[in-house]
């Protein structure tokens, strides 16, 4: 019982002090290797995992680390400690939100938010292109290929979401596993 | 109770599906909500994005929280949280049992890098289509791509770009009211 309190202190601490993304990672490693609940080659493991599987990287180690300290119980009080600012600050901020919609000030606010977000999905996105079209410093050429084909999937043909990211790990399959490229 | 229902699904699926640090549930919300049920805006989508973001927390679930308010209050924010994080942590947990075994499979490492390199056309094709209702003004522009620097090359936090963008978007209104004033 005290275990899964401090494992949902401790997420609670690493939920409210990071910003998402990989703004997270000296937190969980400090929080974690401090408490013996991972080491720090864990650590650097869960980082790719998290990179590897859907879910963002907080809320995944949160999964790991809660498993292997106090089992099914230890992840799901680890993900709710994770997700406590989303159901208490943002929460309210929802309500703000929802209720100052048609607010005049509000919508001069956002009439600047919104290009900031752009510049920074943008931002974001060259960062994966430079993460994941290239390897040992060399531009990859069949990822790029495979990358140019999901786009005119998405963009040309309308193909769901979804189906792009499946078409792409059978792609993936094939090009990177059976013919290893 | 369908409504829970409804929005606990859809962030199931949603959930299922984000790869790449999350940015994909906005591709993904913004295929179903504002392309195909036409629920909400471009722009709405954009807010909750940027105040999702912005604030402590899993981008991802503050954006499921945001928009199951907006749709049927706390409880469908929760459903849409809860939605979001179930597949993900399913996913984790049996990784986490078999974690050896997962580490070096070539077949498992080859989907992935398949999955890896549509993660950013997905993100591209969703910002190509809500870049138009992000532009209001002209300075509008300037903003973008100031950001984009602050952020690509200094590594600013994302909290700081948005304040930044809410401070430079009161002034650039402020302008646009004082010349229009003017003008009369």
């Amino acid at each position: 019982m005290i275990l899964l309190l401090e494992l949902f202190w401790s997420f609670v601490k690493i939920g409210f002090t990071s910003f998402g993304g990989l703004s997270m990672i000296p937190l969980i490693s400090a929080e974690m290797i401090s408490h013996g609940w991972m080491t720090a080659h864990e650590v650097s493991d869960i980082v790719a995992i998290a990179e590897m599987t859907p879910g963002p990287l907080g809320l995944n180690c949160a999964t790991f680390a809660g498993m292997r300290a106090a089992g099914l119980a230890g992840a799901f009080v680890a993900n709710m400690g994770a997700l406590s600012p989303t159901y208490t600050l943002c929460a309210v901020a929802a309500v703000f939100f929802d209720h100052f919609r048609d607010n005049k000030r509000l919508g001069e606010i956002m009439t600047g938010v919104r290009p900031a977000c752009v510049g920074m999905v943008a931002g974001v996105i060259v960062d994966l292109v430079l993460v994941n079209y290239v390897e040992a410093g060399n531009i990859h050429v069949p990822s790029v290929i495979l990358g140019v084909v999901d786009l005119v999937l998405l963009l040309k043909f309308h193909m769901s979401i979804p189906k792009v990211l499946m078409l792409s790990a059978v792609a993936g399959i094939i090009l990177f596993g059976v013919m290893g490229l | 109770m369908s409504m829970l229902a409804k929005l606990y699904m859809e962030f199931l699926k949603f959930g299922a599906f984000t790869f790449g640090g999350g940015w994909s549930i906005v591709a993904q919300m913004r295929e179903l909500y504002v392309k195909r049920e036409k629920i909400i805006t471009d722009e709405e989508l954009l807010d909750i994005t940027s105040i999702g973001r912005s604030l402590p927390g899993t981008m991802i679930g503050n954006i499921a929280m945001f928009f199951g308010h907006r749709m049927a209050g706390f409880l469908g924010g929760l459903a849409c949280m809860f939605g979001m994080i179930t597949v993900p942590m399913i996913i984790l947990i049996v990784i986490t049992s078999f974690y050896t075994a997962f580490q070096n499979n070539i077949w498992v490492a080859s989907a992935m890098k398949g999955i890896r390199t549509a993660v950013a056309p997905v993100i591209l094709s969703a910002l190509m289509g809500m870049i138009k209702s992000a532009f209001k003004l002209p300075p509008c522009y300037v903003i973008a791509a100031a950001m984009f620097g602050l952020y690509f090359f200094l590594r600013m936090s994302p909290v700081w770009l948005v304040v930044i963008g809410a401070v430079l978007g009161l002034l650039i209104c402020e302008y646009y009211e004082r010349k229009g004033e003017d003008s009369k």
